[in-house]
């Protein structure tokens, strides 16, 4: 299928898959999600290629009647699969009793949001065009001195959904993208020390210059590394890699709609209140033209919103789906996901609809980094990369414990030696209330959260 | 379908692929999740597609399709044939295997449950997750969430290749997991959560331990317990790992290191180090897919991705490393024979090294003999997952923990993470317990190159190690 008739020919199998599950029950209610998405990469580590190329493609059905609500999806958009999502949905319907007593309904027609912008260009590249671009970031990390070992990848996504209720929603959404990614591993004798590089774009065809090199060279920079040998308490400045997976473990947790309502949110009853450092605003920017997750509707099919999560430290508002915004009465802001985002699955049709931030972003501060470094009158560990085990964070305690394992020490004001792993522990709101410094330095991670640098105080660490 | 697979291996084969592996899936997985009073999830998936692999010039070339078609299920090859053609001007290194014979599979490979899950109506699944809720309830203390689940994945997998091998098998993973969230009286919230998962039949449920009841009334008193419970200190102690957490050391640290696509590629710690003394004599780590799960838990994975037939490889023989987990490929180039790792998620995903059932051999120690061994320390218990870096460092979480003196258990502990570097871990090993438990569950699952969450089994007995770095409160 084009890119071009993706949408028509996925509302048209929606139109007669509603038909066909009113047929056989004209009292319940119905939703029909179709999904369809190429995807191709080529990756190639230390000489060693795998190469990719296949659609995924599938449907799910959600059916509703007397507060019962099941669910039934299977591969495949042919409409013989589709039929066998619908009639498993209403078998599960008449198989229980059991009710959702706070089901509300399927979601509201509205206008649609307006899709993400891309490079028509992207949809031309070819398989050869992938083993190029892979080769090339491979070549660039080849060049820097040291023994380094290089793997690295490249790939392009293309695809839509359509969603169709019984309440006279059909809308449908489509977008592209190319990516590349560059992981290297110094080594030293017994050390070895590994950094990762990436870059996500739909705004132009993949252009992975100097990709490679920045990895290797950050890899390179890490050897060498000391023991901190202490157990205490220290600022700890973020870089945006690293920030980005504390905003994901922390706030992008605890602002969804479902966490709140459910009592899991250490911040729910915070609404209004200065929960973070004055200088920290976070947004959800579902509507921007260049955010990898924008779409013109989320997964139930209402429109993609942009959302003020936190002005100035102060908690403004929730993320909603159709179903938890209904609960707790608030507006709906068109987060509503399909296992989409970051750690999202390729199956993304086998999943109901969850809440996720879609383009999350932190606001500049004033400072360089390097100021912020500056500002450091004794002190404080840089991480300058993911931290170890941060996404197994609970969101309820709110509490996170993590190994920084690329990380330098900075002692008055200067960044110093590379530090062997480092344990880091704390809580992540009180984190939030200790923000010492934002940088100005924004970049789009490869989370898919645009933020700067963040200078956190209060965090024990132990290495 | 077979004749499918086997139409599609021959076309591959004309298009001048030199092997052809040709894989379908035809699986099916239930969800029900309920969250306090309200039914959240009553889910049904089937997952069904077809998977080809081309070689050409020792390079893989992968597609795959939802369609069963057999003109849709050539497209899917020549796509894959496309891919292997071009990607192998790029390969400087190919991982060629050699011929081997046909393999076939028997009835007799696949579990028989007792009582199969699909012989089971939803209303008798409904109502194991409502009395294990309502048992949490009973027993939990100042609850804020329950939440009770029930997950089901079963189904048959397929698959021959350009040797003629012809596997036909069917896949069972059940799970029933409880999680009790609680608030204590400064407001924060803690956990307590308890499950009974692996490949198994319904009738595991009326088994003394392993009820709905005991489970949800498990998960209410680890959570009432956590409300008074002391954040873990941070420092270095000596620990006892619990028989779950054992099992996520013996996954996420050594397992994939051992993974043979990373020896191969050199990214592994344990690169040249086969018959190089890695730990103490404590620790012997097996992986394998036909483990004595009737005794011992775990998963049943009589056959990997690419049709290779299940053994039981000793990854590490008390403290000496002995062989990797391996595909065709990389056993070639490694010189050792192929260990039926070869696994992917689903039909979407190329097969590469991933673990079956990891875990630790057990020792001699009882848990009481093993805590007075420990003296002074933190016993930590169950674990919500971890992860280990390409040079071996790692973190795992524990979902609770004990600070043990003299012996003796004192209070409870939250938030216990423990990190390090697993080849300096595996020499502080200094005893095991004499039971030993894995188990491998539906919701979680092993992740690895975007294809996530893998169905694995874990697990091990009680492990004594010294000087372990603690996270935590300084």
């Amino acid at each position: 299928m084009n890119y071009d008739k993706i949408k028509d020919t996925l509302l048209a199998e929606v139109d007669s898959g509603l038909k066909f599950a009113q047929s056989l029950d004209d009292a319940a209610e119905f939703e029909l999600f179709l999904y369809y998405r190429s995807n191709s990469s080529v990756e190639i580590r230390q000489g060693v290629v795998k190469a990719t190329d296949g659609i995924v493609a599938g449907n799910a059905v959600r059916a509703a009647k007397d507060q019962r609500v099941s669910f039934s999806s299977s591969s495949g958009i042919t409409p013989d699969r589709i039929k066998r999502s619908v009639r498993e949905a209403i078998a599960s319907l008449k198989a229980t009793s059991e009710k959702d007593n706070r089901f509300q309904g399927f979601c509201e027609p509205k206008p649609p949001g307006k899709e993400g912008k891309f490079a028509p260009e992207i949809l031309e590249l070819t398989t050869d065009d992938l083993v190029k671009f892979t080769l090339q970031i491979i070549g660039d990390m080849t060049k820097v001195n040291g023994r380094i070992l290089a793997a690295a990848d490249s790939g392009i996504s293309w695809g839509g959904f359509a969603i169709g209720n019984t309440r006279g929603l059909q809308q449908a959404s489509c977008s592209a993208y190319n990516a590349g990614s560059a992981y290297a591993m110094a080594i030293d004798g017994e050390e070895r020390r590994t950094a990762w590089e990436a870059l996500v774009t739909r705004e132009k065809p993949l252009d992975v210059t100097g990709l490679g090199e920045k990895a290797a060279t950050k890899a390179r920079s890490l050897l060498g590394a000391k023991k901190l040998n202490q157990t205490t308490v220290l600022p700890t400045l973020w870089v945006p890699e690293a920030a980005a997976s504390y905003i994901l473990s922390s706030l992008q947790q605890s602002a969804k709609g479902n966490n709140v309502v459910e009592g899991l949110s250490p911040i729910a009853e915070k609404l209004g209140e200065k929960i973070a450092g004055s200088s920290f605003t976070l947004v959800d920017d579902g509507q921007n033209p260049l955010g990898i997750e924008t779409e013109a509707i989320d997964a139930e099919g209402h429109p993609q919103k942009r959302t003020t999560i936190i002005k100035q430290g102060v908690l403004k508002q929730f993320l909603f789906d159709s179903y938890y915004g209904q609960i707790a009465g608030k507006p709906l802001t068109g987060n509503s996901s399909r296992a989409g985002g970051p750690f999202g699955s390729s199956l993304c049709y086998e999943y109901t609809p969850t809440i996720i931030g879609k383009n999350l972003e932190v606001s500049p501060g004033t400072k360089t980094e390097d100021e912020l470094i500056a500002s450091i009158d004794g002190q404080a560990l840089l991480i300058v990369d993911v931290p170890i085990g941060i996404f197994h964070s609970d969101v309820a305690t709110g509490e996170f414990s993590a190994v920084a394992s690329s990380v330098f020490l900075i002692e008055k004001g200067e960044k110093k030696m590379p530090l062997e792993p480092i344990s880091v522990a704390g809580s992540f709101y009180k984190g939030l209330e200790q923000l010492q410094g934002i940088g100005n330095n924004v970049v789009m991670t490869s989370l898919l959260v645009k933020t700067p640098s963040l200078l956190i105080d209060g965090f024990s660490v132990t290495g | 379908m077979l004749d499918t697979l086997r139409a599609a291996v021959s076309y591959g084969e004309k298009l001048s692929a030199d092997f052809v592996e040709a894989r379908f899936d035809d699986l099916t997985l239930r969800t029900l999740r309920r969250i306090n009073d309200t039914w959240k999830d009553i889910i049904l998936k089937s997952r069904t597609g077809v998977g080809i692999t081309c070689y050409y010039d020792a390079t893989p070339g992968y597609s795959f399709t939802a369609s069963e078609d057999q003109e849709d299920v050539y497209e899917t090859v020549k796509r894959a044939y496309k891919m292997a053609k071009a990607a192998s001007t790029a390969a400087s290194l190919k991982l060629d295997f050699d011929e081997r014979p046909a393999v076939k599979s028997r009835p007799s490979d696949t579990f028989t449950a007792k009582v199969h899950p699909r012989t089971q109506d939803l209303d008798f699944k409904m109502d194991l997750i409502n009395r294990m809720v309502e048992s949490a309830r009973e027993v939990g203390k100042d609850i804020q969430n329950v939440t009770g689940r029930y997950g089901e994945l079963f189904g048959k997998k397929i698959f021959t290749n350009s040797e003629g091998s012809d596997i036909n098998w069917d896949f069972l993973v059940i799970d029933l997991p409880c999680r009790v969230t609680s608030k204590t009286s400064t407001g924060a919230l803690v956990f307590g959560s308890e499950r009974k998962a692996g490949t198994l039949g319904l009738e595991i449920y009326k088994q003394k331990g392993f009820t709905p009841e005991e489970i949800g009334k498990a998960a209410g008193k680890y959570a009432a317990e956590q409300i008074t419970a002391k954040a873990c200190p941070a420092g270095k102690f000596t620990a006892l790992t619990d028989n779950d957490l054992t099992g996520v050391l013996a996954h996420e640290s050594f397992g994939h290191l051992s993974e043979a696509d990373f020896v191969v590629m050199g990214m592994s710690p344990l690169v040249d180090k086969i018959g190089s003394r890695l730990g103490t004599k404590h620790t012997t780590i097996i992986d394998g897919g036909v483990p004595n799960i009737t005794k011992h838990g775990g998963l049943w994975i009589p056959y990997d991705d690419q049709g290779t037939k299940a053994n039981m490889t000793t990854i590490l023989d008390k403290g000496i490393l002995r062989h990797y987990l391996q595909n065709r490929g990389t056993a070639k180039n490694l010189n050792q024979e192929p260990t039926s790792n070869c696994r992917a998620v689903h039909f979407g995903f190329i097969p590469i090294p991933r673990m079956t059932n990891t875990y630790f051999m057990p020792g001699d120690l009882t848990e009481e003999e093993a805590l007075e061994q420990l003296g002074t320390g933190i016993y930590a218990i169950q674990t919500s997952g971890g992860q280990v870096e390409g040079d071996g460092s790692f973190l795992f979480k524990a979902d609770r923990g004990y600070w043990v003196e003299q012996g003796k258990i004192q209070h409870p502990i939250r938030e216990v993470s423990l990190s390090g570097n697993i080849l300096q871990l595996l020499t502080q090993v200094e005893g095991a317990t004499r039971d030993l438990l894995l188990w491998g569950t539906y919701f979680g699952g092993c992740g690895k190159d975007g294809q996530h969450p893998l169905p694995c089994g874990l697990g091990g007995p009680k492990l004594l190690i010294k000087d372990v770095t603690f996270g935590g409160q300084a």
